[in-house]
Formats: C-alpha cells, structure tokens, sequence
C-alpha cells in the first residue's frame, strides 16, 4: 500500500518535470 | 544512493531476517492522556499534519528540481532552437538537478523523512532514479535524431572534453541503475557496491555539471553558471553531511558491547552501553545505524531496530540481529568490550494514535521492535490491551519466546503464534498470518485498533491487503519492512 504510494509519487514527479520541460522549451520557442 | 539493507523478501518470511532494515509509516502524537512515550516530545497540537508536511516536502522537492531550470529563462539568453532541441536540454537539466537531490534523499533528516516514513523515501530515491536517469538518456537522443550530425559526438576518443563529460556522465547513471537493481545477481557485497555507488553518483554529477558549463549555451551568464555550479556544491555538501559531518558526531558517543546473549533462532543480541555520555534516546520501535566493525566513516553501518525497553535509565540499548549468511554471522563472535557506534534514532513506527487496542504483527525477527514496545510499556505500567500476532517457521525458533511469556503477565497483552511447521500436538495458529487469523483473535470494529506490522515483504502485502480486506484504513497501521532496497 505504502508501496503503492511512493510509485504514484514517482509518477506524478515525473509527469511534471517532464510537462515543465516542455513548457520551457515552448517559452523558448515562442518567446 | 540505495539504501542499505540486503533483499530478503525472496526468502520465505519466517527464515528472513536480520534485525529490520526499517522502513517505517509516518507516526502520530503519542496520545496525551497516555503520557509521552520515553525519549520523545510530543509535537504541538497545532503542528501540521504529516500529510500536509509531506505535500509541502513535494513542492519544496519540485522547485528545487525546477526553479533552477527557469532560471535559465531570465536575464540574457542565446536564440532559440528548435522546439525538440530546447526539450531535450531541459530534460538534460531536470535529470540532473534530480540525480543530484538524491544525495538528500538519502541524507538522513528525520524533518524530511517523518511525514512520508522512510519505507516511501528509499522507495521513491530508488525508483525516482530510474526517471533521472531516462530524462538524462532521453537528452542526446532527442539530440541525436533532431539533429543527426552530432552522433559523432559518440566517439570519444574525437569528440571534445564537454562530449566527454556528457558521455562519462551518462555512463555512470547507468552504471548506478544496474548495479542497484542486479546487486544481488551481480553478487556484489553491500560494503563494496555501497562504495562503488557513492563514487559513480559523484562522477554522474560532476561530470554533468562540467559538461553543462563547457556546453556553455545557457550558462554563459556568470550569474547562471553559479547557480547551477553552486547547487552541485549544495548536492555534494549533503552527501558531505551524511557521510563526514554525522560520522563525526556519531564517533564522539561510542558504545561499548557490555554483553551478546543468544536468542532462539539464531539471534543474537547486543547489548550496548554508552561510553562518556548519556547516551541517545528513543522511542519504542525506532532503528539506529550500527557500526560494529570499523569506524562511522566506514560504509559499513546497518539499520536495526531497538529491541530494548526506551524506559531504561541507564542509556543501555538492545539491537537483536538474525544470523544471515553474511556480516550478521559475525555477531556472535563480537568480543565483550568493543567500541561500536549507533546513529540514531530514525524511524516512525511508534505508537501514536488513540486506539482502543494496539495490534502487532511480527513475522520472523520483525518481533525485535515489537519487543521494544512491548518492554516499554511494561516499564511504564502501562495496562492498555496489546495483541501479539507473530509468525515463526517452527516451536524451537521462536525469538523472544519465554520472555513474551513472561510479558503476558505483565502486560494486557495476548500473544498468538502461528507457526508453519507446528508440533503435532499444536492446537494454535497454523500457516501464515491471515485476514482470517486477525478475523478470530481480534475484537470487531479493526478499524479502531493501531496496527503495527514488521516483517519481510511477501508477509507485509499479505497483512496489508488483510487490513484492508477488514477495512482498516491505512492511518490506522504502520508498517516497517526488512528491505531498503
């Protein structure tokens, strides 16, 4: 369960930095 | 860097077993109206919750990964790329800045572990890892099919000194993953790969950090380039933390082994007495790191739990370690008289929340931090009800076993044995620990008894899917594995 947990935070962290990296090439690209 | 404790969970659950290699569920207030557990200080009832901690810990984790990313979007910038080309260097910088938060995953702060439990956090640096490490390889690829050109970059032996750094870098990464994840098949002694991990993560850093300010594309800016080269001396300084700047607390309060007493099945215990101090204080169920053989510099400490009462007053602690096959062999034979070194204590598998009737389940030498709570609270006297649930292979290797009997009668406590190899005259429990077990030897509403489950993983995520099958929510139990890794 635990378990459980750590993975879906370890999803969720690398969601994100994946979905702010491309934010920031989008700035990039735009801007 | 892993965490430190052999995988044992292939083994059936009864044979696993060194003292735990703890792994530990966020801990609650020791209820006021029970008094303050020994050695600990109860947090203030405005204290934020260990959910909401754990929220702000995230955050605070995500900013540092990518504050120092959009960073690089301020002040002076070089002209843009090509949308893929701008992803993959973010992607370069995110691994990197996560491969280097690693060394604070594994730092030790009981501020940071406390809310999750440090079973989560050795959890979530492992598997984090392997997200790094496809951000960092994801980087030159993108590069490479983006723009194909750079492929010759590959050869080092031509390529220039920041290829290099790139491809030492990434080389080393890899090398982390696969000698963390096949430790065991590789055959590697923890002590060495333990090393060998340290070293490779310095070097996967390092050579980043240079290959990023020899690239020089968005560092140019000085301002920029001592962003990132002072978050590597913040990364290295909490590996500095752990492996200089405890050690040399800890060696400053050695203990010295007054005793090693044999306890059914193949355990011995160690007992420990402070030397020129008073020695630390713990809670019922914590864990410290032992050095027996060595000093604290040494990467040789493992994680037990104190089996010993937290009540004692002259500062003496118990650490009960199950012969494996490997270093805990030599327990039995470590001299009455020799200095060793504890840091501690961690942990959170402690009692906390009010309950009508505290539940443990130990399976194998998981009993040590039950045996901890269990003399502790008859030290205090205290006369809450307690159910033992405890799990062992046979009769004869029944740690602790006289002593729990004489325990019950100290205690409320009711200890049930469920044994895989019973005696033939055996009327007891037989088999494993089941929902059905808890079902018979538990009073109905189980949501509103604490749960304190220790032991080797297959029995972990069989009582857990059990509690859950009773529907006990996972506030209500805390749990503490054998494995960090």
């Amino acid at each position: 369960m635990r378990r459980l947990l750590a993975d879906r935070l370890v999803v969720a962290t690398g969601t994100i930095v994946v979905a702010m990296s491309a934010v920031f090439a989008l700035v990039r690209v735009i801007t | 860097m892993l965490g430190p404790c052999r995988r044992l969970d292939e083994r059936p659950w009864h044979e696993v077993g060194t003292a735990p290699a703890l792994v530990t569920t966020p801990s609650l207030p020791y209820p006021e109206h029970h008094g303050a557990a020994p050695g600990t200080t109860t947090p203030a009832a405005t204290a934020p919750g260990p959910t909401s901690r754990g929220i702000a810990w995230l955050v605070i984790y995500l900013c540092f990964i990518l504050a120092p990313l959009f960073a690089l979007l301020l002040g002076s910038m070089p002209p843009a790329r090509s949308f893929w080309t701008e992803f993959s260097v973010a992607l370069g910088y995110s691994g990197l800045a996560m491969m280097g938060l690693q060394f604070g995953l594994t730092a030790r702060f009981r501020y940071v572990t406390a809310p999750w439990g440090e079973d989560v956090i050795y959890h979530f640096h492992r598997q984090i890892s392997l997200i790094a490490v496809a951000l960092v390889v994801a980087h030159p690829i993108i590069l490479f099919i983006e723009r194909p050109e750079l492929v010759r970059l590959l050869n080092s032996v031509q390529a220039p000194w920041r290829a290099r750094f790139a491809a030492l870098s990434t080389y080393s990464l890899i090398a982390i993953v696969v000698m963390a994840i096949w430790r065991t098949k590789l055959r590697l002694r923890y002590e060495t790969w333990h090393v060998t991990h340290v070293v490779l993560a310095i070097v996967a850093v390092g050579a980043g950090i240079a290959h990023m300010v020899g690239w020089s594309f968005y560092l140019d800016d000085p301002w920029k380039r001592g962003l990132w080269i002072g978050l590597t001396v913040f990364w290295v300084g909490l590996l500095a933390y752990v492996r200089i700047f405890k050690p040399l607390f800890v060696l400053r309060r050695p203990y010295i082994v007054s005793e090693v007493r044999e306890e059914l099945g193949k355990t011995w215990t160690l007992i420990m007495r402070p030397d020129g101090h008073a020695g630390l204080r713990f809670r019922p169920g914590q864990f410290g790191w032992l050095t027996v053989f060595g000093s604290p510099f040494k990467i040789s400490a493992h994680p037990f739990s104190f089996s010993s009462s937290a009540a004692v007053s002259d500062g003496h602690v118990e650490m009960s370690i199950r012969e494996l096959g490997d270093f805990t062999d030599e327990i039995a034979k470590v001299p009455v008289g020799r200095r060793v070194y504890i840091d501690g204590p961690y942990g959170a598998f402690t009692m906390g929340q009010p309950a009508d009737m505290h539940v443990l389940v130990a399976g194998g030498v998981g009993i040590t931090p039950m045996m901890s709570i269990l003399r502790t609270l008859a030290d205090q006297g205290d006369k809450r009800p307690v159910v033992l649930v405890y799990g062992s292979k046979s009769w004869d290797v029944i740690t602790f076993r006289d002593e729990l009997e004489a325990l019950e009668a100290r205690l409320d406590l009711a200890v049930v044995h469920v044994l895989e190899n019973p005696p033939d005259d055996w009327t007891g429990e037989r088999g494993f620990v089941t929902a059905d077990v808890l079902r018979r030897h538990l009073p109905p509403p189980y949501a509103d008894h604490e749960y304190f489950i220790c032991g080797p993983d297959v029995m972990m995520d069989a009582i857990e899917n059990a509690l859950e099958e009773l529907k006990v929510p996972i506030t209500k139990y805390h749990s503490e594995r054998y494995s960090f890794v």
